[in-house]
């Protein structure tokens, strides 16, 4: 009971230290903006300030250290759901494990100091651009994810005037666009690096990896496309704000509710993108070992290090997307207009926790699901994904010309929910609840 | 594809694959909620935890180093050399253990008493344990059970060899045993007269047959003897 307990102030305390880094976004802004433009927030100074405060914050403060825990995360994480214990051994003053978050000061100083091996015959040019190609797109997927809700400048302490600054760090229209282009972009660091290294097994993952990315772009991209046609926009921070409370009485217009296949395909598709299992055929590292076979120390770590970028930087999308952004729906309007400051904090905080929430399901499903068969992956992809995706587009354009209000949409969205649990939770082969956690569940499933 | 590989996919929700995955993470979500928000139980006697029920852990780790699982009584551990109730060894080096040793690992020199004309003992009792095959056949072939094997540890790892070569000095520890026909119990001895009293009352009668008697129990329960470690105040807290 101790441990429930702790666990449970330990959660809420985690609410509360993303509220607190919302708070301290907008704090840097206003520092920041106020150093630059002395605190005018039409003035471009002001605006530059906010912007570089948010590039330092969002990047480094958010998605590097995401990505550094979620190391620890997924031993721990996967250790929880096996019934292990995980990584523990390395104790702060010989007492405190710390739920194995030193570890990550481990990796890195083991990544960095280890010996650099280079094959012989490799490119060496591209074989050491590889890594940065591989990391950079992602990386700059970060850009476009709308953290915090746009507030007036003078609500936020040290600013004065009416325009309004956003926890993000650019909101371009083609939001959307960005995303697709820069994710297909990050296939060349994986394909080059297969290609450079002068090996027939990382050049085997670095064609899987290309192949399976190019093929995943299309379900990706149609998979966001019922989300362009109901909102009407592709700028994240316009899509955010378009899940508004209060479509169907109390429920709000959320991407999730309106577009359920849409979300499904796009976040398998986006499970594809990463890379990791049931999708690691690149990696495969109980047959290939894959692209990155020839890579030591940090530039392993880089591509590896990218891959859990890739995980924070979905979720970030899937959030805006489909769970409502920055949407926190109890007391919003409320709290929007009375504390502007607060209701930014609080929904950029609102934001992380949604985020916590899908990187902790795609660790789950990584660790639930053993790998496809190469068949299988492009099966999945060409003949289930791409037809539902392409429906789904059908159905939500007829859905929102017969109803721009969106309700009909709404309606068919619980529909197909309802159907999922359904069939879901009704009893079939593998028997009820109690009696299928054990050997029905080790079958692989055929067919796809 | 050249066999078939895999069994198909029966019924529709299979075939739909994403409501299985579903159902999967509903599995997984609860070993990991279970795990995270209920501490470890640490009882070593793991078919003892409570299993299944609300606000326990399903882990069954043991930290090997910070806990450990009693050994089985019968298990043959580092050897010891038994002492008397002075101190001294029981061992009358009679050469039977080192005679019967088939990894030939025991070595002793026989030394007499000055004040003693009837029982000799080792000034050196030498065992290689590197060499040691942990039969424990020296154990039943000593006479005066002078030698067990039911220290319950392991012969400790080591970074020198000649840390393995355990002599005398080393090997004579733990409780010291005595048995009515000892006969150092019924003549003067370094022992004070109360002391040679109070050896005589914990004496015991020597065992027909092999000396540990606890290996030779049938039907070997873990869970007996882990109730008995915790009796004793063993292994129970970490």
């Amino acid at each position: 009971m101790k441990r429930f307990f702790g666990m449970t102030a330990v959660l809420v305390g985690l609410v509360f230290v993303l509220v607190g880094l919302g708070a301290v976004g907008y704090l840097g802004m206003g520092a920041l903006g106020r150093l630059f433009g002395g605190g005018a927030g039409d003035s471009v100074g002001t605006v530059l300030g906010a912007a570089l405060s948010n590039i330092v914050v969002i990047t480094l403060g958010l998605v590097m250290t995401a990505a550094a825990l979620l190391t620890v995360a997924e031993r721990k994480w996967s250790a929880l759901l096996q019934n292990r214990i995980g990584a523990n051994r390395i104790k702060v003053f010989g007492r405190f494990s710390l739920g194995g978050i030193p570890y990550v000061l481990a990796d890195a100083l083991k990544m960095l100091t280890k010996e650099r091996v280079e094959p012989t015959g490799n490119t060496r040019f591209i074989y050491q651009l590889a890594p940065v190609l591989a990391f950079a797109p992602v990386f700059a997927l970060v850009a476009v994810v709308p953290i915090g809700p746009p507030i007036a400048a003078s609500s936020i302490p040290l600013l004065t005037g009416a325009k309004e600054l956003a926890f993000q760090i650019a909101d371009p229209d083609v939001g959307l666009l960005f995303i697709f282009a820069f994710a297909s972009l990050a296939v060349y660091g994986t394909a080059l690096a297969g290609w450079a290294s002068n090996n027939k097994m990382a050049l085997l993952g670095g064609v899987r990896a290309s192949s399976q990315m190019i093929s995943y772009e299309v379900s990706l991209g149609l998979g966001l496309v019922g989300c362009m046609i109901a909102y009407e926009t592709l700028g994240l921070q316009g899509i955010v704000a378009a899940q508004r409370p209060g479509l169907l009485g109390p429920i709000p217009a959320l991407g999730i509710l309106l577009q359920p296949i849409g979300f499904l395909v796009f976040f398998t598709s986006a499970f594809a993108e990463t890379k990791r299992a049931p999708f690691d055929l690149p990696e495969g590292e109980s047959e290939i070992v894959g692209y990155f076979v020839e890579y030591s120390g940090m530039k392993f770590g880089l591509m590896f290090l990218s891959e859990f970028v890739e995980i924070v930087v979905l979720s970030g999308i899937v959030t805006a997307v489909f769970l409502g952004g920055w949407h926190f729906y109890f007391y919003e309007s409320w709290l929007a207009q009375h504390h502007p400051f607060w209701f930014a904090a609080i929904g950029a905080g609102a934001f992380l926790v949604k985020m916590i929430v899908l990187m902790w399901l795609q660790l789950v499903i990584r660790w639930l699901l053993p790998r496809f068969r190469y068949d299988q992956v492009q099966k999945l992809c060409w003949k289930i994904l791409l037809p539902t995706a392409l429906a789904n587009v059908f159905v939500t354009g007829a859905a929102v010309l017969l109803d721009p209000s969106l309700r009909l949409l709404a309606w068919i969205g619980l529909a197909e929910i309802v159907v999922i649990g359904v069939v879901t939770a009704a009893a079939g082969r593998a028997g009820t609840a109690e009696g299928h956690s054990g050997a029905t569940h080790a079958e692989p499933v055929s067919g796809h | 594809m050249p066999y078939k590989l895999q069994p198909a996919a029966t019924g529709l929700r299979e075939s739909m694959y994403f409501p299985e995955v579903l159902r999967g993470i509903g599995t997984v979500a609860r070993h990991f909620f279970r795990n995270l928000f209920f501490s470890r139980d640490k009882n070593p006697d793991i078919l003892a935890r409570p299993r299944d029920g609300f606000g326990t852990s399903d882990n069954v780790t043991i930290q090997y180093p910070e806990e450990r699982q009693p050994y089985p009584p019968g298990y043959r551990g580092l050897h010891r050399l038994v002492p008397r109730a002075d101190g001294k060894p029981r061992c009358v080096a009679c050469y039977m253990c080192a005679t019967i040793c088939p990894a030939q690992c025991i070595y002793i020199e026989a030394g007499e008493y000055e004040d003693d004309p009837i029982e000799k003992y080792p000034v050196k009792f030498v065992i290689d344990e590197l060499r040691c095959i942990v039969c424990g056949f020296c154990v039943e072939a000593c006479p005066k059970d002078a030698i067990r094997m039911d220290t319950g540890e392991h012969t400790p790892p080591s970074y020198e060899r000649s840390e393995q070569i355990w002599d005398e000095k080393r090997l004579l520890r733990g409780p010291p045993v005595s048995y009515h026909y000892d006969p150092w119990l019924r003549r003067a001895s370094t022992l004070s007269p109360e002391d040679v009293e109070k050896a005589r009352a914990i004496a015991r009668p020597f065992p027909s047959m092999a000396t540990d008697e606890a290996s030779q129990t049938p039907g070997f329960s873990v869970r007996a003897l882990a109730a008995e470690a915790k009796a004793r105040g063993e292994g129970g807290a970490a």
